[in-house]
C-alpha cells in the first residue's frame, strides 16, 4: 500500500502545455520561474539569430530566445496571446523563451510519457525528451537543455 | 579567557604591524641611524608582542619580546645595525608571518620555535656591549624621545610637568595648612603589562587607600582609556608618609617602578603659571593636562597618547613625525557594502523611473521638477559616499613590494631598485584585493626577464643599479597602473621564435606579425622566453594569468616596449563597476549607452571632411587625423539619417589612441546602472553590459575599448 502511493507520487510531472504553431509542446514545470506578456526585447547586436535579444524583469536583464528559430520553424509572429516564459537552469541561468500561446498545466504520469529513443536521426527531435499522451492529444515534452544549448 | 572573537581583528593589526616592520625595517637599512624609525620599529614590535600575549600565542610573544630587545638596544645605541642584522630580522618577520598564517588557517600558532632565531637574536645583543643588555632595564620609547627632543633632567620626576589650575592650588595650600603632606608620584607601568588601564586603576585604588588624588597626568579619562605609555603622574595629598604611598602603589602587580617626592604647593603654584604663560586659569584636571602638553612639547606623555587635540598632534609630529594619525575606524564585512551599494543601484533605477514618469505625464509641475532635482542630486551623492566607502588605497597591496624587491635583488643577484608612487590612489576594496598578484608578477617579470645583469648594464652605458617603477594615477573612469623597467626591453624576434618552437604560430605567421602582435604573444598561455626556469619566474604560467586576472576584474594590459631600453606594462582598471555615468544615444531605432569616462569630446561633422585613407573613412580633428566608425554598421541597423546631414561623432579614447563613433542622435547624459548580459549572450564582444532605462527599457552599453 505505501509503497504503490509513492509510487505514484514519485511518478507525476507537472508540465505546463505551450503551443508553437500549431503543435503542442510540453516544459517541465519545475524550470519555469515565470510567464510574462510580450514585451520589448531589446535586439543585441553580433549574437546567434535565435537569440532575440534582452528584457527586463523586475530590474534584472534577461535575454530571450525564439525557440522556433532554435528548433527551424518559422520565425514568430507577435500576437495577443505570444508569452515569454521565464525558465531557470542551472548551467545557464535565467533565460526567457517567446511561444506563441501557453495553454494549461497537465499533470502526467510516468506511463503517459513514452521515451524517445536516442538514436533518432531527425533534427527536430533532438529537442525533445519524449511525448506525452494525454486526453487523446500528443504533447512534444521539450528537452530545455538542447533547447537552450548554444550553438556550436 | 575566550580570544576567538577577537582574532579577526588581531590577524588584521598583526597584517598591519607587519606591514609596517617589513616597511620600517627596509628604510632603517637606508638610513641605519633614523631615530624615528628606530622608535616606529620599536613601538611595532611592542605591539605585536602585546597582542600575541593577550591572544596566547607564547611562541609568537616569546620571538617578537626577543626582536623587541634587540631594537631597544638599537635606539640606546648599544648595537649599531648591520647588514646581517637586517637579514636576521626580516627572517624573524617571515616567521611572524608563518604564525599569522598558521593562526588565520588553524587557529594555532603551530610548533615552530624559530630557535635558531631567537638564538640569533640573542647573538646579536650579547655582541654588543658584554652583557649591558642584561642589566639595565629596558628604557620607554617614551623618554627617549622626551631625552632627544629636550634632555630633562626631571625624567623621573614627571609630576613636576603636571601644572596645576586654581582650584587645585588652593586644595594644596589647604591641605599644608592642614598639616597634611603633598606628594607627586610617577608610577612607571612594566612594558610587558598589557592591561594598562586596570593597572593603573588598581593603582588608583591602592593610593586613594591612603590619601587624595587632586589630579593626575594625563587625566583620570585618558588613563582609564589606557591612552599613556608606560607611566602616568599624579599628585596626592595624605597624611600617610611618602614611603607608605608609594609602597601602596608598587603593591600592585606589573608596576616596574614607583617615584616621588614631596611638593611644596606655593612653590609649585608660581612654577606652573610662569610655564604656562597664557593659559592663566585652567580649571579642569583634563584641561591642565592639555595646557601642559602643548605648553611643554617635550613633555613624555605627549607622545604616547592618541591624539586628542589639533595642538597636541602639532606638537607630536614636531617630537615623533613618524607617529601615525590614529583614525577612528569600523571594520565592515564587504558582503554588507554590497547590499548597500545594490540598493543605491535600485534606487537610481527608480529615480530614473520616476523622471521619465513625470516628463510622459505632462502635467509636471515646478514643484515635483524642483523634488526630482533634489532626489536626483541625493541619489548621487549617496552613490559617491557608497563608492567612497568601498575605496580603499592601494597602498595596502603594494606596499609589501619594496621587501619583495630586496629579496628578488639577493636571489636574482641583480641589482636593482623599485620606485613608486601614487600609492595613496584608490580603487574599489575587492579590485585592490585582487590585484596584488597579477602586479607582483609583472614586477617579477621586470626583474627577471627585464633588468640585465650589472655587467651588461655597465657594457650598455646604464646605472649599474637597475630601476623598477611602480606608478598608479587615475585617468578619468580609470585608475592606471604602470609597472615599468629600464632594462633590456622585449625581444620581439625572440619571443616570435619561441612561439614557432612551441607550436602556437606557424613561421608564415610570424613573417607578418607586428610588434604589438608579436608582444601580445606573450599573454598566451603557457609561454614563457626565460631559458633557465628559476624560481622567480619562468614556468610558463603567469603572464596569461595576469591577463585574465585583470580582464576579470574589467580591466585591461597594454604593453609598450623598446628593445634595449626597457619596457613597460600598463594596466587599466575601472574606478567603478556598478554605476556609471554615460551618454545616451540613438542609433537607428536603438538607445545605447556611451561611458562618459571613454568620451573625450562630441563634434558636428560635415560629410564633406570625411576623407578617405586606405579606404577607411577618417577625420582631421585639431590637426590628428581620427579613424571613423560607423557604428550602425558595425551594430547592423539602418540610420535613420540622411546621408546628406551633419555627422554627430563622439570622439573616445583609448590610453592616446583616440576614433570617432558616428551616431544618429544625442539623448543626453544620465547615471546608470551596469547589469551583466550574463553568460549566456557573450559572444558580443562590443556591449560591455546592460542597463535599465527609466521607462523599463533595457539599453546596450558601447564598449569604446574594444571599437578603437
Amino acid at each position: 500500500m505505501m509503497d504503490e502511493e509513492l509510487k505514484v507520487v514519485g511518478e507525476t510531472t507537472q508540465f505546463i502545455v505551450i503551443k508553437l504553431g500549431d503543435e503542442q509542446y510540453g516544459i517541465d514545470i519545475k524550470f519555469i520561474d515565470n510567464i510574462v506578456r510580450m514585451q520589448h526585447i531589446t535586439r543585441v547586436p553580433k549574437v546567434d539569430p535565435y537569440l532575440k535579444g534582452v528584457i527586463n524583469l523586475r530590474g534584472e536583464v534577461i535575454p530571450v530566445m525564439s525557440i522556433r528559430i532554435k528548433m527551424g520553424l518559422e520565425p514568430d509572429v507577435e500576437t495577443k496571446s505570444s508569452r515569454i516564459i521565464i525558465l531557470k537552469l542551472e548551467q545557464q541561468g535565467t533565460i526567457g523563451v517567446i511561444v506563441d500561446e501557453v495553454k494549461e498545466v497537465v499533470t502526467l504520469e510516468n506511463d503517459q510519457i513514452e521515451k524517445i529513443a536516442y538514436d533518432s536521426m531527425e533534427d527536430k527531435n533532438s529537442f525533445l525528451c519524449g511525448i506525452g499522451k494525454c486526453d487523446g492529444g500528443l504533447i512534444s515534452l521539450l528537452d530545455l537543455n538542447a533547447v537552450v544549448m548554444e550553438n556550436v | 579567557m575566550d580570544v576567538s572573537q577577537y582574532l579577526e581583528i588581531f590577524l588584521d593589526e598583526t597584517n598591519e604591524h607587519l606591514q609596517n616592520l617589513n616597511t620600517q625595517i627596509l628604510s632603517l637599512e637606508q638610513e641605519p641611524g633614523n631615530m624615528d624609525t628606530i622608535n616606529e620599529i620599536f613601538r611595532a614590535a611592542h605591539s605585536l608582542k602585546g597582542m600575541a600575549g593577550t591572544m596566547g600565542y607564547k611562541r609568537m610573544q616569546n620571538l617578537t619580546h626577543d626582536m623587541e630587545n634587540v631594537f631597544s638596544e638599537v635606539r640606546n645605541g648599544n648595537i649599531t645595525v648591520k647588514a646581517n642584522m637586517i637579514d636576521v630580522l626580516f627572517q624573524c618577520l617571515d616567521a611572524l608571518e608563518e604564525y599569522t598564517t598558521n593562526i588565520r588557517e588553524n587557529a594555532d600558532e603551530g610548533t615552530n620555535d624559530n630557535e635558531p632565531l631567537i638564538k640569533q637574536l640573542n647573538d646579536i645583543l650579547n655582541g654588543s656591549d658584554s652583557g649591558n643588555a642584561e642589566e639595565q632595564p629596558t628604557p620607554e620609547p617614551t623618554e627617549d624621545s622626551a631625552a632627544a627632543a629636550a634632555p630633562s633632567a626631571n625624567e623621573d620626576r614627571k609630576w613636576t610637568d603636571i601644572k596645576l589650575g586654581d582650584s587645585e592650588q588652593t586644595v594644596m595650600k589647604e591641605a599644608v595648612s592642614q598639616g597634611k603632606n603633598v606628594y607627586g608620584l610617577t608610577v612607571k607601568v612594566q612594558e610587558s603589562c598589557i592591561l594598562k588601564a586596570a593597572r593603573a586603576f588598581l593603582v588608583f585604588k591602592a593610593i586613594e587607600e591612603t590619601g587624595e588624588i587632586i589630579i593626575s597626568s594625563p587625566s583620570a579619562q585618558d588613563i582609564e582609556d589606557e591612552k599613556f605609555d608606560l607611566d602616568f603622574s599624579l599628585i596626592v595629598i595624605s597624611d600617610a608618609p611618602l614611603d607608605k604611598v608609594i609602597a601602596a602603589a608598587k603593591s600592585v602587580s606589573e608596576i616596574e617602578d614607583v617615584k616621588g617626592g614631596a611638593i611644596d604647593p606655593n612653590h609649585v603654584a608660581s612654577a606652573a603659571e610662569n610655564d604656562a604663560g597664557e593659559e592663566t586659569a585652567p580649571a579642569e584636571p583634563a584641561k591642565a593636562g592639555e595646557s601642559q602638553k602643548s605648553a611643554a612639547p617635550a613633555a613624555p606623555a605627549a607622545s604616547a597618547a592618541p591624539a586628542r587635540s589639533g595642538k597636541k598632534k602639532a606638537d607630536e609630529k614636531k617630537t615623533t613625525p613618524t607617529k601615525p594619525v590614529v583614525n577612528r575606524t569600523v571594520r565592515v564585512d564587504i558582503e554588507k557594502l554590497d547590499t548597500l551599494m545594490n540598493l543605491v543601484s535600485e534606487l537610481i533605477i527608480a529615480k530614473n523611473s520616476l523622471v521619465s514618469a513625470s516628463a510622459a505625464s505632462g502635467t509636471s509641475s515646478t514643484a515635483v521638477n524642483e523634488q526630482i532635482e533634489y532626489l536626483e542630486s541625493v541619489t548621487t551623492s549617496l552613490h559617491e559616499s557608497v563608492m567612497k566607502v568601498r575605496m580603499v588605497p592601494i597602498e595596502s597591496t603594494v606596499s609589501k613590494f619594496p621587501r619583495m624587491v630586496r629579496d628578488l635583488q639577493k636571489t636574482l643577484g641583480k641589482k636593482m631598485e623599485l620606485h613608486m608612487s601614487g600609492e595613496e590612489t584608490e580603487l574599489d576594496r575587492t579590485v585592490v584585493d585582487e590585484i596584488g598578484d597579477p602586479l607582483m608578477h609583472l614586477l617579477r617579470n621586470s626583474a627577471d626577464h627585464g633588468l640585465e645583469s650589472a655587467e651588461v648594464r655597465k657594457e650598455r652605458g646604464k646605472p649599474e643599479v637597475g630601476s623598477i617603477f611602480l606608478d598608479a594615477y587615475q585617468d578619468g573612469n580609470n585608475v592606471v597602473i604602470e609597472v615599468r623597467d629600464d632594462g633590456n626591453g622585449i625581444d620581439t624576434q625572440a619571443v616570435r621564435d619561441k612561439a614557432i618552437e612551441k607550436g602556437i604560430i606557424t613561421p608564415e605567421q610570424a613573417e607578418n606579425m607586428s610588434e604589438k602582435d608579436s608582444i601580445d604573444l606573450l599573454f598566451h598561455a603557457g609561454f614563457s622566453t626565460a631559458k633557465v626556469v628559476s624560481d622567480v619566474s619562468g614556468r610558463g604560467v603567469g603572464l596569461d594569468v595576469v591577463k585574465s586576472k585583470i580582464e576579470a576584474l574589467s580591466g585591461e594590459v597594454e604593453v609598450k616596449s623598446k628593445l634595449g631600453e626597457g619596457s613597460s606594462w600598463i594596466i587599466r582598471l575601472p574606478l567603478t563597476l556598478a554605476i556609471i555615468q554615460a551618454l545616451m544615444v540613438d542609433i537607428g531605432n536603438e538607445k545605447y549607452a556611451i561611458s562618459l569616462g571613454s568620451i573625450q569630446t562630441i563634434e558636428d561633422i560635415s560629410p564633406d571632411d570625411v576623407k578617405l585613407v586606405q579606404a577607411k573613412e577618417v577625420i582631421q580633428l585639431r590637426d590628428i587625423v581620427i579613424p571613423l566608425i560607423r557604428l550602425n554598421e558595425i551594430l547592423d541597423v539602418e540610420s535613420k539619417k540622411d546621408p546628406k546631414e551633419n555627422l554627430v561623432v563622439v570622439v573616445v579614447k583609448k590610453g592616446d589612441k583616440q576614433a570617432g563613433l558616428v551616431v544618429d542622435e544625442l539623448i543626453g547624459q544620465q547615471e546608470i546602472v551596469i547589469k551583466s548580459l550574463g553568460k549566456y549572450i557573450s559572444k558580443c564582444k562590443i556591449i560591455s553590459g546592460a542597463t535599465v532605462l527609466g521607462d523599463g527599457e533595457v539599453a546596450l552599453i558601447l564598449d569604446a575599448n574594444t571599437l578603437i
